[in-house]
C-alpha cells in the first residue's frame, strides 16, 4: 500500500520529468551545436556539455550581409502586418463585440471558418492577382497577405476581452458628450491593453513563423524573410552545414522568445480567452 | 469625412441610430476589405481557375478545359493518395498530441514543485518557426551523426542507426513527432487553462461521496472541458491539415510520395510543375472535403451532447 503511495507520488513528476526531456533537450541541443566546432561536431559519443565551445560560426553569419538582410526583412514584415493586424482587428472586433446588425453571427462564423480554407486555392490566386498589380515581390504584398493570416483570429480574440468590458462606462462618457471614436481611443482601449498586447504578440508571432507566403510571394533574394532565405540556402544542398544551420536558428529563435518571455502572460491569457470562450 | 458633417446639418432626428450605422460601418470597413480582397476574392477566382488550363508561365491566356484538371487528379491516383496520407497524419498527430496533453495539462494541474516555471519553459517550442522545429529535428534524426540514432542505440532499443526521414515506413512517424514537440505545449496550455476554469469544490464533493481520481476525471473533468477539447482539437485539426513547412523542409513529401500530403501534393503541382488550374483543381476539392470534415465534427460532438443531456 505504501509502496503505491509513493509510486502515485513520484508518477507525475517522472512525467513532468520525461516531458520537459522532450520539449526542452532538443532546443539545448540547437544551441550546443551552435557552438561546436567542425571536429567536435561529428564526434561520437558526442559532446553533452560544451566543452570547447566556439563563436566562429556566429561571426561567420554576421558577417554575411544577406542574412542581416533577411533579417530586417522578417522584422520589417512582421512589424508592418502586426500593426495593421492591429488596427483592423479592434475596430472589426469593438464593432463585433458593441453592436446589432443583421448577418452578424453569419459575418463572425464566415470570418473564422477562413481559417479552414486550402492555403494552396488562396496562394494560386493571389499570386495571379499580385502579377496583375505588382504586388509580386514586394513588402507590402506580403504583409497584406500575413496579415489577413493573423486577422480572423485576432478579431474573435479581442472581442471577447471588449464583451468583458462594462457598456455603462461608454454610456456615461457618452452623457458627458464624448464622440464615438472618443469613446474608443480614451476609454475601451487603454482597458482593452492586454488584449491588444495579445493580438499583436500573436500576429508578430504568425508572421516569423511565415514560410509559405514568402516562399511564394517573393522570389527577389534581396526581399526575402528569414524563414523563406534560410531554407533557399541551406535545403537541398548535399551535406547540410549543421553547425551553421543549428546557429541561424537560435538567431531566429532569439527574438521571439525574447518577447514571449517578456508578454507571457498577455499571451496565454488572450489565447484562452479567444479559444476557449469564443 | 463629408457624410456626417451633412447629416448633422439636416437635422437631429437622423442622428443617434445613424450615427451608429455609419460608426459601425467605418470601424468595420478595414477588416472587411482587407479580408474581402485576400481571401473572399482569391477563394472564388481560384474556383473560377480550377476550370481552365493555366500555367505559371503563360497566365494570360485561359483556356477553358471543362473538368478536364478534375479528371485527371482523379484518373492518376496521386490526389486520392495524398488524401490518405494527409487523413493518416491529421488524425495520429491530432490524437496522440490530445492524449498526450491531457496528461501533461493534468501532471500541471496538480501539486508540483516549480509548476509555473515549467508552464512557461514547455510553451517555448509552441514560438519557435515552424522551419526551424523542422530544422532542429532533421539534425537530431541525421542517419550518422545524429543524437537520436545514438541515444537509441546506447540504450539498445535499436541495434541499427535508423534512416528516419528516408524510410518509407518511418518518414511520416518522424514528421509526426516534430509537428508534436511544437504543437504540443499549445494543446497543454489550453487544457489547463480549461481544467483551472473547474470550480474546486466540485472536486471536493466527489471525494465526500467517494469518487475514485479516475472517476473524477471521467466524470468532472472530462465533461466540463468539452467545450474546450471541441474548440483546441479543432485548431489542431485544421492546423496540420494545412501543415506544409515541416514536409517541405523535412522530406519534400518523400521518399517516393510516403509523405506528400494535400497540402504538397497542391504546392508542387501548381508552383513546382507550374500548373495552375490543376493546383486550384485541388483546392476545390480540398474545400469540398474540409466542409464535409467540418460538418462531421460538428455532428460527432452534437451526438455527445445528446447523451450527457440524456444521462441527466
Amino acid at each position: 500500500m505504501r509502496q503505491r503511495r509513493i509510486f502515485g507520488a513520484a508518477l507525475p513528476l517522472l512525467g513532468a520529468a520525461a516531458f520537459l526531456l522532450f520539449l526542452v533537450f532538443p532546443l539545448y541541443w540547437m544551441l550546443l551545436t551552435s557552438f561546436k566546432g567542425n571536429s567536435a561536431l561529428f564526434r561520437i559519443p558526442p559532446d553533452w556539455f560544451p566543452s570547447e565551445p566556439v563563436l566562429s560560426h556566429y561571426k561567420k553569419l554576421f558577417a554575411d550581409n544577406v542574412f542581416t538582410t533577411y533579417y530586417r526583412n522578417s522584422l520589417l514584415v512582421g512589424f508592418g502586418s502586426t500593426a495593421i493586424t492591429l488596427i483592423a482587428a479592434m475596430f472589426a472586433g469593438y464593432g463585433f463585440s458593441r453592436f446589432e446588425f443583421r448577418f452578424k453571427s453569419l459575418a463572425l462564423f464566415s470570418i473564422l471558418s477562413t481559417q479552414m480554407l486550402p492555403v494552396v486555392s488562396l496562394l494560386i490566386a493571389l499570386y495571379t492577382i499580385y502579377n496583375g498589380y505588382g504586388l509580386l515581390n514586394t513588402r507590402t504584398g506580403l504583409v497584406i497577405a500575413l496579415t489577413t493570416a493573423s486577422l480572423p483570429f485576432s478579431i474573435w480574440m479581442i472581442k471577447v476581452f471588449f464583451d468583458n468590458i462594462p457598456v455603462a462606462l461608454e454610456e456615461s462618457a457618452k452623457i458627458d458628450g464624448a464622440s464615438r471614436f472618443g469613446i474608443l481611443f480614451r476609454i475601451v482601449m487603454p482597458l482593452t491593453k492586454p488584449g491588444i498586447f495579445s493580438i499583436g504578440i500573436y500576429s508578430f508571432i504568425l508572421s516569423w513563423d511565415d514560410f509559405l507566403y514568402s516562399l511564394t510571394l517573393i522570389n527577389k533574394d534581396e526581399l526575402r524573410t528569414l524563414n523563406a532565405g534560410i531554407s533557399i540556402r541551406y535545403i537541398g544542398e548535399l551535406s547540410y552545414d549543421w553547425a551553421s544551420i543549428m546557429t541561424v536558428c537560435v538567431t531566429s529563435i532569439v527574438p521571439i522568445s525574447l518577447l514571449f518571455l517578456f508578454f507571457q502572460k498577455y499571451m496565454v491569457s488572450g489565447l484562452t480567452a479567444g479559444a476557449v470562450k469564443g | 469625412m463629408h457624410k456626417p458633417v451633412q447629416l448633422e446639418r439636416r437635422g437631429v432626428r437622423l442622428s443617434e441610430k445613424a450615427k451608429d450605422a455609419i460608426f459601425l460601418a467605418v470601424i468595420i470597413c478595414p477588416a472587411f476589405i482587407l479580408l474581402l480582397s485576400t481571401i473572399g476574392i482569391p477563394i472564388v477566382k481560384s474556383l473560377y481557375m480550377s476550370f481552365f488550363q493555366v500555367s505559371l508561365l503563360s497566365m494570360k491566356s485561359q483556356v477553358w478545359n471543362s473538368f478536364d484538371n478534375y479528371k485527371q487528379l482523379f484518373a492518376d491516383g496521386d490526389f486520392v493518395h495524398s488524401i490518405g496520407v494527409t487523413f493518416r497524419y491529421v488524425f495520429s498527430v491530432v490524437a496522440i498530441q490530445f492524449v498526450l496533453g491531457m496528461a501533461l495539462a493534468l501532471i500541471l494541474n496538480g501539486k508540483i514543485p516549480f509548476r509555473r516555471a515549467l508552464r512557461t519553459v514547455i510553451l517555448i517550442p509552441w514560438v519557435v518557426p515552424t522551419i526551424i522545429g523542422a530544422l532542429l529535428w532533421m539534425w537530431l534524426f541525421q542517419p550518422q551523426y545524429g543524437v537520436l540514432n545514438y541515444i537509441l542505440q546506447t540504450l539498445r532499443l535499436i541495434d541499427q542507426p535508423l534512416q528516419w526521414l528516408s524510410d518509407m515506413q518511418l518518414a511520416l512517424w518522424a514528421v509526426m513527432l516534430a509537428a508534436l514537440w511544437k504543437q504540443l505545449p499549445f494543446m497543454v496550455t489550453m487544457l489547463l487553462a480549461g481544467m483551472q476554469g473547474i470550480p474546486g469544490d466540485m472536486y471536493e464533493a466527489a471525494t465526500i461521496d467517494g469518487a475514485s481520481k479516475r472517476q473524477q476525471f471521467l466524470y468532472i473533468t472530462l465533461p466540463m472541458l468539452k467545450n474546450t477539447i471541441k474548440t483546441v482539437t479543432l485548431i489542431a485539426c485544421i492546423e496540420n491539415f494545412k501543415m506544409f513547412p515541416l514536409f517541405w523542409i523535412m522530406t519534400s513529401g518523400g521518399p517516393v510520395d510516403a509523405t506528400t500530403t494535400l497540402a504538397i501534393f497542391s504546392y508542387k503541382t501548381a508552383f513546382i510543375d507550374l500548373d495552375l488550374g490543376k493546383g486550384a483543381a485541388i483546392g476545390a476539392l480540398w474545400l469540398i472535403i474540409m466542409l464535409l470534415f467540418s460538418w462531421g465534427y460538428n455532428r460527432l460532438f452534437a451526438i455527445g451532447e445528446g447523451k450527457g443531456g440524456s444521462a441527466h
